[in-house]
C-alpha cells in the first residue's frame, strides 16, 4: 500500500509537467502581453517602443521562451510562485484571501450537494418509474439546466424586491464575523451546490438501482428485513462509492471553475482572478492559478482512489 | 419446418423499416415519458429555430428608443430591453445560436474526440500511453478555464466559440470511446480487415468506428446541453458570442443585470429560454441513456 501510494503521487508530476508545458505555451499564443495591456489601459497613446522594451525586460520577457520556463519551473520546485506582472506583488499574497473565499465556497457547495444527493437518489431509485422518481429526475435535471448565474440572479432579485434585503458585497472571513460571512456566502454554495447535486443524485439513483439487483439483497429482503435497515446497512455502503467520487471530483473544479458565479454575487474569488488575469495577460499568475487547480484536482483524484482501497476491500493495488 | 403464410406475413411486415421506427418511438414514449417530454421540447427548439422569420414578431436587431425598457404588454408579450428590442423575438432569434453552438461544438467534439479515442486504442502500446497522457493533462483543467483559454486565442465570436465549447469535449469524448473501442479492437472482423491489407485509416475509420457509435451518441446527445449552457456562460462574461447577435447567454448581461429591479422580465425569460433548451437536451439524453443501458431497464 505505502508502495502504491509513493508510485501514485509519482506519478502526478508528469502531468503536473504537461499542465505546465500547456498552460505556458497557451498563455505566449494569446495576442498581446502584460505590458501592452497595462500601456492600453493608460490610454497612453504615445506608447514608445522603447518604454515597452524597458518594462519587458524588467519582467523577464525579453528572454527566450525556454529560460522563461526553467526559471518558473525553478521556482516551482522550491514552492516559490514569483511575483504578479500586474501588481508586482507576491502571487502568494494575491492568491491567499481569494483562496480563503473558494476554498469555503467549495466546501459549503459540495456539502450541500451531498445533502441532496444522497436522500434524493436513494428515494427514485427504491421508487423507480413511479411519480416520485419523475419528480425527483425533473427537480434534479432542472438544476442541470439552470445556468447558476441565472439562478443566482433570481435569488438576488427575488430577495431584494420580496424581502428588500441584500446579501453583504463584500467578503468577511469566517473566524472574523461568522453571521456575515454565511450571510453571504451561503446564496452562491445553495446556486452551486444545487447545479452539483443534480450529478450525484443520478449517480445515487443508478448505483443503487443496480446494488438493489445484487444476491445479498434479495437474501436480507428474504429473510424479513425492514427496508430501512437493508438500505442503510446493505445497499448504502456498496452504492455510495461512485456519488462520493464524483463529488469529490467535482469539488477540485469548484476552486477555481466558478468564474461566472462569482461574477453574480459579486465575490472575489479565484475565478474572479483567473479572468482579471487573462484580460491583464498576467502570465505568472495565471500559471499559479492554473498550477494550484491542476494540482487540487490531481489530489483529490489521488484521495479518491485510496480511499477506494480503504473502504472497498475487494479492490487491491499492485 | 412449415412455414405457415401468417408468419411470412409478420416477418415482411416486421422488416419494413418504417413501421419498426414508429413502433421504437411509440415504445420510447411508453416507457420513458420524461425522455419523450425531452424529445418534445428539442423538436419545438428546432422549430422555432427553423422558422424564426416567421414567428418572431420583431426584427430582433430593430432598437425601439420610444419603448426602452417596456413591461410586457399586448406588442411585447415579454417584453422589450435598454435599446428598445423586443425581448420574445431576441429569445426566437436566440434558438438559432444556441443550436448551432450545440450541435457545432457537440459534432467537432465527438468527431475528433471518436477518432483519437478509437486511433488510441487500436495502435494500443506506446500510441496509447501518450495519448491517455495527454489527455489526463487536459482533464486537469477547469471545462470553463479551458474554454476561456481557447477564446483568449481565437477571439470572441460565434465559430470560435463553438471551438472554444469543442476543446473541453474532445479529451471526454476520446476517453469513453477508446474503452469501447478496446473491445472493438479484439473482435473478429477487425483481424479480418487487418489480414485483408487495409491500411490503418481505413480499419480506423470504416470498420470501427461505426462500431462506437452507440457510446458517441449518449456522449453528444448530454453535451448538447452543455455546450449550450457554455456557450450561455461565455457570453455572459462578454467572452463569446458579440453584440448585437440574439444570443440568451449574451441577453443577460450587462443592462439585464443592471436593471434587474425595475425590469426584471430582461434577466427571468432568456434565463429560462436557457434552462428549458438545456432541460430538453438532458431529459432525452438521460432516458436514451436509461434505454440503451440494459443493466438499468425496469424489471
Amino acid at each position: 500500500m505505502a508502495f502504491y501510494i509513493f508510485k501514485r503521487l509519482l506519478a502526478m508530476i508528469p502531468t503536473l509537467l504537461g499542465v505546465a508545458v500547456l498552460i505556458f505555451i497557451l498563455l505566449r499564443v494569446v495576442p498581446g502581453d502584460v505590458v501592452e495591456a497595462r500601456f492600453l489601459t493608460q490610454g497612453s497613446q504615445f506608447q514608445s517602443q522603447e518604454l515597452m522594451d524597458i518594462e519587458r525586460k524588467k519582467l523577464g520577457l525579453d528572454q527566450p521562451m525556454w529560460k522563461q520556463f526553467t526559471t518558473w519551473m525553478g521556482g516551482l520546485a522550491r514552492l516559490d510562485f514569483g511575483i504578479s506582472m500586474w501588481t508586482g506583488s507576491p502571487i502568494t499574497e494575491e492568491i491567499k484571501l481569494r483562496f480563503a473565499l473558494s476554498l469555503q465556497l467549495a466546501i459549503m457547495a459540495s456539502t450541500i450537494a451531498t445533502l441532496l444527493a444522497i436522500p434524493l437518489g436513494i428515494l427514485a431509485a427504491v421508487k423507480q418509474d413511479t411519480w416520485v422518481d419523475y419528480a425527483v429526475r425533473v427537480f434534479s435535471i432542472a438544476g442541470l439546466a439552470m445556468p447558476s448565474f441565472w439562478l443566482g440572479i433570481l435569488m438576488i432579485l427575488t430577495m431584494l424586491i420580496v424581502f428588500k434585503w441584500l446579501p453583504p458585497m463584500v467578503f468577511t472571513p469566517l473566524w472574523v464575523n461568522p453571521w456575515e460571512n454565511l450571510a453571504q456566502l451561503i446564496w452562491p454554495a445553495l446556486a452551486v451546490g444545487y447545479r452539483y447535486s443534480a450529478v450525484g443524485t443520478r449517480m445515487m439513483r443508478s448505483a443503487m438501482l443496480e446494488v438493489l439487483r445484487e444476491d445479498y439483497i434479495r437474501t436480507a429482503r428474504a429473510k424479513g428485513l425492514w427496508l430501512k435497515l437493508i438500505l442503510s446497512r446493505h445497499a448504502l455502503k456498496n452504492a455510495i462509492l461512485p456519488v462520493l467520487t464524483i463529488i469529490s471530483l467535482e469539488f477540485a473544479f469548484l476552486l477555481g471553475g466558478l468564474v461566472v458565479t462569482e461574477q453574480v454575487f459579486n465575490l472575489n474569488g479565484l475565478g474572479m482572478l483567473f479572468v482579471e488575469g487573462i484580460a491583464r495577460r498576467d502570465y505568472t499568475l495565471i500559471q499559479a492559478l492554473v498550477m494550484l487547480v491542476a494540482t487540487a484536482f490531481l489530489f483529490v483524484n489521488f484521495l479518491v482512489d485510496i480511499a477506494y482501497a480503504w473502504l472497498d476491500p475487494r479492490i487491491r493495488y499492485r | 419446418m412449415a412455414v405457415t403464410p401468417r408468419t411470412v406475413e409478420e416477418l415482411t411486415r416486421a422488416e419494413k423499416p418504417r413501421s419498426r421506427w414508429i413502433g421504437v418511438v411509440l415504445h420510447f414514449v411508453r416507457h420513458r415519458p420524461l425522455g419523450a417530454v425531452g424529445g418534445v421540447i428539442i423538436l419545438v427548439t428546432v422549430v422555432v429555430a427553423l422558422t424564426a422569420g416567421l414567428l418572431a414578431p420583431f426584427d430582433p436587431l430593430e432598437t425601439d428608443y420610444a419603448a426602452m425598457l417596456a413591461a410586457p404588454d399586448v406588442s411585447h408579450w415579454l417584453g422589450t430591453d435598454a435599446y428598445g428590442r423586443d425581448v420574445l423575438s431576441r429569445i426566437i432569434y436566440g434558438s438559432r445560436t444556441a443550436l448551432m453552438v450545440g450541435l457545432g461544438a457537440s459534432a467537432i467534439g465527438a468527431t475528433l474526440g471518436a477518432v483519437i479515442g478509437v486511433a488510441s486504442a487500436y495502435f494500443g502500446g506506446r500510441v496509447d500511453l501518450v495519448v491517455q497522457r495527454v489527455m489526463d493533462v487536459f482533464f486537469a483543467f477547469p471545462v470553463i478555464i479551458l474554454a476561456l483559454a481557447v477564446v483568449a486565442i481565437l477571439g470572441t465570436g460565434l465559430g470560435n466559440v463553438i471551438l472554444a465549447i469543442a476543446t473541453p469535449m474532445v479529451p471526454r469524448c476520446a476517453r469513453v470511446v477508446r474503452s469501447s473501442a478496446l473491445s472493438v479492437r479484439e473482435m473478429p472482423y477487425v483481424d479480418a480487415a487487418r489480414a485483408a491489407g487495409f491500411g490503418h485509416r481505413r480499419i480506423i475509420l470504416r470498420h470501427m468506428l461505426p462500431n462506437v457509435i452507440a457510446p458517441l451518441l449518449i456522449m453528444a446527445t448530454a453535451f448538447l446541453g452543455e455546450a449550450i449552457l457554455l456557450e450561455a456562460s461565455l457570453s455572459f462574461l462578454g467572452l463569446g458570442v458579440q453584440e448585437p447577435t440574439a444570443a440568451w447567454g449574451l441577453m443577460l448581461r450587462g443592462a439585464a443585470v443592471e436593471f434587474a429591479e425595475t425590469a426584471p422580465w430582461m434577466a427571468i425569460f432568456p434565463g429560462l429560454a436557457i434552462s428549458l433548451g438545456v432541460f430538453g437536451f438532458n431529459l432525452f439524453g438521460d432516458s436514451l441513456r436509461d434505454a440503451l443501458d440494459p443493466r438499468l431497464r425496469t424489471q
